[in-house]
């Protein structure tokens, strides 16, 4: 948490931020917490880095709100692992979240061509 | 879900616990696989995770429920601090209990008769039909009017016409032949209350229609008792009063009308009849959205278009037609005396209240060390509150719950006191059950106790004098002033609230003792009577009444032991009929008729047989039959109403003038004036009445009467005479050719059930009132012992310096007396507006 002036924290970034990137992140089929982590890390190209433990307490808020259910499996390293799995709840939420977000960046992305000097 | 998640959350921790082994196990491969050795990719992967166990204190606080474990440790140990003093709470529960269990038990009563008569799907929208005037609105229909209220579609999308059982039917073809209840109702009766029905079907229009053939729809009572419930007997064919009925159907068990019935028979009105008699109700389903004051307007334009067809006597200038919610119709004046039975027992459970503040003020003042110790080790102020108010509430819920049990006993026995006029709770008051109403309302009531009794002490106990409360040795120290005016105000509203109980049912006392004193015109001792259906075909003309009624009267009188027999249309307390009348040769100006009153019709030997006095002229006798000329005898307060000077006995009446043909008859002569009888009830003044011979009356009022009405059979004794029921009911059974008597009551007993209301509301008024009283003095009593015993050393001390122990003793007595007596005044203050409040109900 040291790093607060590079840009939001784990702890200060918007809980429905991490909660789309969970869900994004599951698009591509069930997955346990260390590999949501990873993927997260990877593809946000470290700019969401995360405290990993921070992860678990929105995995299991989203799993109280239906959006995602989890039992436990095999990983592939052998170990036993909860594998999280998108519901269609949560589906349907990704959908709308991402929708609502694209909008939100395609107008933000507007309201800054325009003000662009030049 | 909060709950859900906090109950399941040490299962949850123990799994996040083992998921962050997992991922700390998988960054360990992740990074050996890269080339780190073990300890340094476990030192690494723990510094990327971030802190276990901030991660566990997160989810543990996402899965809990502050306040649920804030209360739990409130209440173990509210609930250990009451086991210290089990006397206390003991008596507080039970107070509470009593409190609460009169107040479930009015309440069940209340929620069943008045809160919920949801019997019919949207009951809202049903109205009953009434005739207005400017006395007032009635009910009651004649089929003109049906058909003219049929008729308004705009406002009304079903009609109704109904009647009450009235005469009853026999039913015959079994082991015995039974009286049983018929009600009389048109085709959409069914459709209209949304009654359910199990098998077969209800009325067709054609059925309901002049000649629609003779068919029966079954009550489910019926069906059980009579025929075992057997399905088989929809489509078959019953006996009653001797003719065939084809059964169509059978009604589920949930729909019950107040009025006992047993099947239903179509009226089979002939829509066309000029036929002015009323002789059954109307009710009627609004269509959705349309209100009382649309539908009165459009009833306004069918009353004028009444009178515009049937002239101004069938409906004065005044009179109209209107409606009225039907729930309301039905339920009556008990609403009243319910509201009044509430109040009381929230007197009583305000003074259980203040009886129970009372002890916890005195226990409070006993822990005031224990509480500044707790307020010295820094217990905020509202934690000792948040502790008092626990305690209180504990105490409260505790009573409730235990009022609940007594209220559930309590209902019972108050059903089982009460007379029949509680409408809506079905038979032996079964639909008086808890529900969901009744426990939210012991649930409020109990909280509401717990924080009306709790409040005071539990503020006034913290605001400890720290120093003092430490410093003193407590139980020695006076009684705190605050406190004391605290106790005094509240032995004062006790002692107040029960005398407002004790004065009311003073009240009901002398109102119901100087009812019992009332002379009802007629004799009530050794008189039985009995009902007998005759609905049946060989009495829809006079002639086969009047032979009946002569036989049956041979028969009874031949009986050892029996004095007097006698029939009649109606019971004196019972209901009876009410017809207008001119007087032959006197102008009556703009008014239909010249008057109109009691109409009974009776046996010769009527007058004899209830010791009414003949004041002048002769009685009817025998030979007053169909062939003589018509004759009439009315009561002293018809002849000086309508004859303040002059003599009644030189004129004729004309009886329901105008009626329709079926009813017309020559003017009668006015032949005696007998004594004023109070028929109505014991309270109202005597009623203005006509009495005609039975053996008189026109063929159509026979038939109507016979229809809607038992014949009443009146038989005085020598002895007591319940004890010649059995051989009554067998002369009569003879005479009329084998039908049953029903209803067999003593005059006496009708007038216990006249008066059943009076003595139900006093004999619990009294209850109530006496508990009230009983709980005021163990309040007062509780203070005085407690002063004293806080005073014992103040007491000593002026002993010692030469108090006598009667100065010591009046002093405290004198304190006492204060107290109650400012309450007397405040209660005599309120039971004088409890008179003028009660005196508006004429139903008490």
């Amino acid at each position: 948490m040291g790093n607060g002036k590079r840009g939001p924290a784990a702890g200060e970034m918007l809980q429905g931020t991490l909660d789309m990137l969970i869900l994004r992140t599951l698009v591509m089929g069930p997955a346990h917490g260390h590999t949501i982590a990873q993927v997260i890390e990877h593809t946000s190209e470290n700019a969401l880095e995360v405290e990993q433990g921070s992860l678990y307490p929105a995995l299991h808020r989203l799993e109280d709100r239906g959006l995602v259910s989890a039992k436990w499996g095999v990983s592939e390293n052998n170990r036993r692992a909860k594998f999280y799995q998108l519901t269609p709840a949560g589906k349907r939420k990704l959908a709308a979240e991402t929708s609502r977000w694209r909008r939100m960046t395609r107008a933000i992305g507007l309201v800054l061509d325009e003000h662009r000097p030049g | 879900m909060n709950l859900r998640r906090f109950f399941g959350r040490k299962a949850k921790d123990a799994e996040l616990a083992e998921e962050i082994q997992s991922h700390l196990a998988h960054d360990e491969d992740l990074r050996r696989a890269r080339g780190v050795d073990a300890d340094e990719a476990r030192r690494q992967a723990r510094v990327k995770f971030g802190g276990r166990n901030t991660v566990r204190d997160t989810e543990w606080r996402y899965r809990s429920l502050p306040w649920v474990e804030s209360l739990w440790r409130d209440l173990k140990f509210v609930v250990r601090s009451l086991a210290k003093t089990p006397g206390f709470t003991i008596i507080a529960i039970l107070v509470i209990a009593v409190g609460i269990g009169v107040n479930t038990a009015v309440f069940s009563v209340i929620n069943t008769v008045l809160l919920k008569p949801l019997i019919f799907p949207h009951q809202e929208e049903l109205v009953d039909l009434m005739n207005t005037s400017p006395r007032g609105p009635r009910g009651g229909a004649n089929v003109p009017k049906f058909r003219i209220w049929r008729e308004q579609t705009s406002i009304f999308s079903k009609v109704a016409g109904f009647d009450f059982g009235g005469a009853g039917l026999n039913l015959t073809g079994g082991d015995k032949p039974q009286q049983v209840q018929g009600v009389h109702v048109t085709q959409q009766y069914f459709s209209m209350l949304g009654v359910p029905v199990i098998q077969g079907r209800t009325f067709t229009e054609a059925e309901d229609s002049p000649n629609g053939g003779r068919v029966v729809v079954l009550s489910y009572a019926l069906w059980k008792s009579r025929f075992g419930g057997n399905a088989q007997i929809v489509g078959s064919t019953i006996q009653l009063d001797g003719q065939p009925y084809l059964v169509v159907g059978i009604i589920g068990k949930s729909f019950v009308t107040d009025t006992p019935t047993d099947l239903y028979l179509p009226f089979q009105f002939d829509l066309n009849t000029q036929d002015q008699a009323h002789y059954f109700t109307v009710a009627a389903r609004l269509k959705p959205g349309i209100t009382y004051a649309q539908a009165n307007a459009q009833l306004k334009l069918a009353a004028d278009e009444y009178r515009r067809t049937y002239g101004p006597r069938a409906m004065g200038p005044q009179d109209g037609f209107g409606v009225v919610s039907l729930a309301e119709a039905w339920v009556g004046d008990a609403r009243e005396s319910l509201w009044v039975l509430m109040a009381a027992v929230g007197f009583v459970l305000l003074i259980a209240c203040a009886n129970v503040a009372n002890l916890m003020l005195v226990r409070a003042s006993g822990r005031r060390r224990e509480l500044a110790t707790r307020a010295a080790l820094g217990a905020g102020r509202g934690q000792i509150v948040r502790q008092l108010l626990t305690e209180s509430l504990v105490l409260a819920l505790t009573g409730g719950l235990l009022g609940l049990v007594l209220g559930a006993t309590g209902v019972r026995l108050l059903l089982a006191m009460a007379p029949t006029y509680i409408p809506h709770v079905g038979e032996n008051g079964t639909a008086v059950v808890p529900d969901m109403h009744v426990l939210m309302f012991t649930l409020g009531v109990s909280v509401l106790t717990g924080i009306l009794f709790g409040l005071a002490p539990a503020i006034s106990a913290s605001r400890p004098n720290l120093v003092a409360a430490l410093n003193e040795s407590s139980s020695r120290s006076g009684v705190g002033f605050r406190n004391g005016k605290l106790r005094s105000a509240l032995v004062i509203s006790e002692m107040a609230l029960a005398l407002i109980l004790v004065i009311g049912a003073a009240l009901l006392i002398r109102t119901f003792m100087k009812l019992q004193a009332v002379d009802p015109g007629y004799d009530t001792r050794r008189v039985l009577t009995m009902a007998m259906s005759i609905s049946g075909d060989r009495f829809q003309k006079t002639a086969g009444v009047a032979q009946l009624v002569r036989d049956g009267t041979d028969r009874l009188t031949a009986l050892p032991g029996v004095t007097d027999a006698a029939a009649a249309c109606c019971l004196p307390l019972d209901g009876g009929f009410g017809l207008p009348f001119n007087i032959v040769g006197r102008p009556k100006g703009d008014a239909p008729f010249t008057g109109g009153g009691g109409y009974d019709t009776v046996s010769w030997n009527y007058f004899n047989t209830f010791k009414i006095p003949l004041l002048r002229g002769r009685m009817f006798t025998e030979q007053d039959n169909g062939a003589a000329p018509g004759v009439v005898i009315i009561n002293e307060a018809l002849a000086k109403h309508y004859w303040p000077k002059g003599d009644p006995l030189k004129d004729r009446m004309e009886i329901a003038p105008g009626a329709g043909p079926a009813f017309a008859e020559p003017a009668r002569q006015i032949i005696g004036i007998v004594g004023d009888t109070r028929s109505r009830s014991l309270d109202s003044p005597p009623d203005e009445m006509m009495y005609t011979p039975i053996a008189q009356m026109p063929d159509g009022m026979t038939a109507l009467n016979s229809r809607v009405a038992p014949l009443m059979w009146i038989v005085h004794t020598r002895v007591e005479p319940h004890s010649l029921a059995a051989p009554m009911a067998e002369a009569l059974r003879v005479a009329s050719g084998g039908l049953p008597v029903a209803h067999i009551r003593t005059m006496e007993e009708i007038v216990v059930l006249n008066t059943s209301r009076r003595r139900f509301n006093m004999l619990l008024l009294t209850i109530f009132g006496a508990s009230a009283l009983l709980m005021a003095a163990i309040g007062i009593y509780g203070l005085m012992a407690y002063s004293v015993q806080q005073r014992t050393q103040e007491m000593g001390i002026r002993m010692a310096l030469g108090a006598q122990a009667s100065h010591i003793r009046n002093m405290v007595i004198r304190q006492g007396m204060v107290l109650a007596l400012i309450g007397v005044v405040i209660g005599i203050a309120g039971a004088f507006g409890l008179t003028r409040f009660l005196a508006s109900f004429r139903s008490m």
